[in-house]
């Protein structure tokens, strides 16, 4: 089967063992994180993340792109997140990169976060990822600002339509952190059987 | 957990039936699914256009004739009509799923921001915040420290016992020179550079980082967009613009996130002419202390310049004025493992990307002097320099100038020490030297970031610019008879 | 069966639309020389034939413009302000525009706020509303964002940009027609509230969201 050019490049920002050794299980799973800038994907990859990150620049690009490792329930996960995008179609050279790395990545997660009170603008977004087949978990954050401005999301509802996990979190507070991280794990257990 | 199965987005009869042709034609190995593939080639995403063509060639030409057939039916390009329907979709589901309270009242920070956008009080809020944030914070600390440093070169202990220790471990005294001579790597270079650049531009990635974690940049851009407009640039520009003012090399790097090529030449342009990054800054302010008068000045001087020269630039650059937009999201108090983060990263990449450099411009310059290099070339400015009426000894400072700021700038305070310098002589330098030559640094930079033609051809710009402005301040204060 | 002067006009337009728009230079009227508009038209001094092939006089074109401009201005009318669907724009506006006469013209385009492009994307003629300033005391239904009044909020109509840049940044800040957008500030730019979300754009952008006041 032909491969193709994505999938040719060596990304150093993949993990250790090759993309095209299909089936193998040994690599941690690949969770990128997806969003417009603003919407504190930065705090949640902080929390989501230990220590040991590193920035660094996109081959070819002088975008920079954070990736680091997390330990969730002893699982051991990598953590990419991507400059700020608003559809699969981009931009700017930012928006360029964070699509190639959510091609080339072959992500085992995708968290599409979202500002919760701008869900209206973001959810298409959200749709578009997964039509295109990627395993999305939306995150809704900033859940506090939304309160604030007296906005209600019926979350079991919008889970039974869009047909991902929805969690609400506020990532200054870590508030969500826990349940989100259940749902990451639950989602890697179904997609591995 | 059993999630209900989803129907795909929905998509109009013709639309619908262009990409089924294509989903059909499609294999299903790419990364994407074969409708998103599909959507995206009817957008004539070109990326993925290219994908397609590499892995299967042969079918390329039939999805093209049914991209414009498509096209034909729709007077708007395809992507508006897919985000409209796109649109639709998003609104069944928010309907059911998000309801509004009530409108709420306006809290503080929209009562803040509404300020900073308000033209009347935006302005001073900013000039406020010029002041506090670079002024107070990173000009008057710097200057402190450069002072300090500035004496301590001309009295201090720890040179003479530096030379001691070195003159008797070497033996050649060119080898000595190199590293604690006048202008030694060690006695200097490094010492300027960790001692008294880094903390200066460490402070200024401190205050940058927390006005960007409030969100109050996106209102800048608002503000100036109008001014930006007239030299050329767009609102966007004041990123790299105000990053600037912290090391002009990281600004240059960051002009590529502007959208035209036209632009990112305008900001590159300006940043190596009229924008004094924070190391300058430093002992520009610890140069023109003493003289509050010269100072304003100066600024007002330089500001001029960056909006005069900005302006003819843009007449005369062929090009599409630049559009503008930028979000602005709300006001947010900024969060301190963001800027720890942030600063933690600028600092680093200017450790160790930018300071090298220096180190490597004081093994220059000891190059130079060795090969007597530096006294031709100190000949040659040594006429420019008396035509902007100063005295022929700054000749020196302005050649080491553009391999270290700092350098420059030491040398004129020291002239100006020797009582060698009047305060108009001093105003007069310190337009020359900020309008200078990029340094070593920035000069690279742009070399690699625009060319190695536009980049010698900005240093050449500048060069001329800066001796033409601070003759026309000479003459312009001998002229009016002003004594600073 | 069509009126001769409503007939008189189809042909006009279509002549236009082959001739100034399209490539060919003439049109082909085999199908309709017996046709008696076609007599009108050749004495009106609109149109005359050469070699088979039936052509607009310069009269013939003045007069054809002004056809097509109410043809495209009671599409508009009908798309912008009756909302009506797509099939039905047609049928209305082939009736319409024949009843259009001269001032109602005017006075509707001003109250569209001088559109540009008929729903599909053809060019409408500009009138002299367009260019002067007459009829200004109407007060538009239809207008560019550019010329809403602070603190008001408008629904999108339509997007008037060829850019496609534009029109994804557009896409991207979530205007499009049915959108509520409140302006809250015009200097030193214009700033929307789109949703919970602020823009910054300037005037050149704003003058290409065409909105209805709400």
């Amino acid at each position: 089967m032909k491969q193709t050019r994505f999938e040719q490049r060596n990304n150093p920002l993949s993990s250790a063992v090759p993309e095209n050794t299909e089936g193998t299980h040994d690599r941690p799973k690949k969770i990128v994180i997806i969003g417009n800038p603003n919407v504190g994907k930065s705090v949640l990859f902080n929390n989501l993340t230990n220590n040991y990150v590193t920035v660094s620049n996109y081959p070819g690009t002088s975008v920079e792109v954070t990736s680091g490792f997390a330990d969730i329930k002893g699982e051991r996960f990598e953590v990419i997140d991507t400059p700020g995008m608003y559809s699969l179609t981009p931009i700017t050279e930012e928006e360029r990169v964070g699509r190639k790395i959510l091609i080339q990545g072959r992500p085992d997660i995708v968290l599409h976060v979202v500002d919760a009170k701008n869900l209206e603008r973001m959810l298409a977004f959200t749709l578009q990822l997964i039509e295109a087949g990627l395993p999305v978990i939306l995150v809704l954050n900033i859940m506090d600002e939304a309160q604030k401005e007296g906005i209600k999301i019926d979350f079991t509802l919008l889970e039974k339509l869009v047909a991902v996990p929805v969690v609400g979190t506020i990532s200054t507070t870590k508030k969500g952190m826990d349940i989100l991280k259940e749902r990451i794990v639950g989602y890697a257990i179904r997609k591995k059987s | 957990m059993q999630f209900e199965k989803n129907h795909d987005g929905p998509i109009e009869h013709s639309l619908e039936i262009a990409l089924e042709k294509i989903e059909g034609l499609l294999y299903d190995k790419y990364p994407l699914s074969r409708r998103a593939v599909g959507l995206l080639l009817l957008q004539e995403d070109h990326e993925i256009h290219e994908m397609v063509k590499e892995s299967q060639p042969t079918i390329i030409d039939h999805i093209e004739k049914i991209i414009s057939g498509v096209k034909a039916h729709y007077a708007y390009p395809i992507e508006y009509e897919i985000a409209l329907r796109r649109r639709d979709e998003v609104e069944r589901i928010i309907n059911r799923v998000v309801k509004v309270a009530k409108e709420e009242a306006q809290g503080i920070a929209e009562k803040v921001s509404a300020l900073m956008m308000n033209p009347i009080a935006g302005f001073p809020l900013l000039f406020l915040i010029l002041y506090f944030g670079l002024y107070k914070f990173v000009g008057v600390f710097g200057a402190g420290t450069v002072v300090g440093y500035i004496e301590e070169t001309y009295d201090s202990h720890l040179n003479p016992l530096l030379v001691k220790i070195f003159s008797s471990f070497i033996p050649w005294r060119i080898v000595q020179d190199l590293l604690v001579g006048e202008y030694g790597i060690l006695t200097l270079g490094l010492r300027y550079a960790v001692a008294l650049i880094l903390p200066i531009v460490t402070f200024f990635f401190l205050v940058f980082s927390v006005i960007e974690d409030t969100g109050y940049l996106p209102r800048l851009a608002m503000l100036i967009d109008r001014t930006f407009k007239k030299i050329g640039l767009s609102g966007r520009a004041v990123i790299p613009m105000v990053l600037g003012f912290g090391c002009a090399t990281m600004a240059t790097l960051v002009t590529r996130t502007l959208p035209t090529k036209r632009e990112r030449l305008i900001a590159t342009m300006l940043l190596a002419l009229a924008v004094p990054c924070s190391a300058q800054l430093g002992v520009i302010l610890a140069l023109l202390g003493g003289h509050p008068k010269a100072m304003v000045l100066w600024a007002g001087i330089i500001m001029m310049v960056f909006l005069f020269i900005g302006f003819l630039t843009a007449k005369v650059l062929p090009g599409e004025r630049p559009s503008f937009y930028i979000e602005i999201p709300p006001l947010r108090m900024p969060h301190l493992g963001n800027i720890f983060t942030k600063t933690y990263v600028r600092v680093k990449w200017y450790f160790m990307e930018i300071l090298p450099l220096f180190l490597l411009a004081s093994v220059l310059i000891w190059l130079g002097k060795l090969t007597r290099l530096f006294d031709f070339l100190i000949f040659l400015f040594t006429k420019p320099v008396t035509m902007i009426g100063l005295p022929k000894e700054a000749a020196k400072a302005f050649l080491f100038g553009f391999f270290r700021r700092d350098y420059g700038a030491a040398g004129l305070y020291d002239l100006h020490k020797n009582g060698l310098l009047t305060g108009d002589q001093l105003l007069v330098a310190c337009v020359a030297l900020t309008l200078f030559l990029p340094c070593i640094a920035q000069f690279l930079m742009n070399l690699r970031q625009r060319g190695w033609k536009t980049g010698v051809g900005i240093s050449l710009f500048t060069l001329f610019i800066s001796f033409a402005i601070a003759f026309m301040v000479n003459l312009a204060l001998n002229k009016l008879g002003i004594s600073l | 069966m069509m009126e001769r002067k409503d007939r008189v006009e189809e042909i006009l337009e279509s002549l236009w639309i082959i001739t100034v728009e399209g490539q060919k230079d003439k049109s082909d009227f085999a199908l309709l020389r017996d046709d008696e508009a076609i007599k009108d038209l050749i004495k009106m001094g609109y149109v005359f034939i050469k070699e088979n092939q039936l052509g607009l006089t310069e009269a013939g074109k003045i007069e054809a413009q002004k056809c097509i401009r109410r043809h495209r201005l009671a599409e508009r009318l009908m798309t912008d302000v009756f909302v009506e669907k797509s099939k039905l724009i047609h049928e209305t506006s082939c009736k319409f525009e024949h009843l259009l006469h001269k001032d109602l013209e005017k006075s509707i385009c001003t109250l569209l706020g001088h559109p540009k492009t008929c729903p599909h994307g053809k060019p409408i003629p500009p009138g002299s509303c367009c260019r002067g300033a007459s009829k200004e005391y109407l007060k538009k239904i239809i207008m560019p964002l550019a010329e809403l009044e602070i603190k008001k909020k408008g629904k999108v109509a339509y997007l008037q940009t060829g850019n496609r840049d534009v029109l994804q940044k557009m896409i991207a800040m979530g205007v499009l027609p049915k959108t509520e957008i409140l302006l809250l500030q015009k200097f030193p730019s214009y700033v929307i509230q789109v949703g919970k979300s602020q823009f910054a754009i300037d005037k050149e952008m704003a003058s290409q969201i065409y909105v209805r006041q709400v």
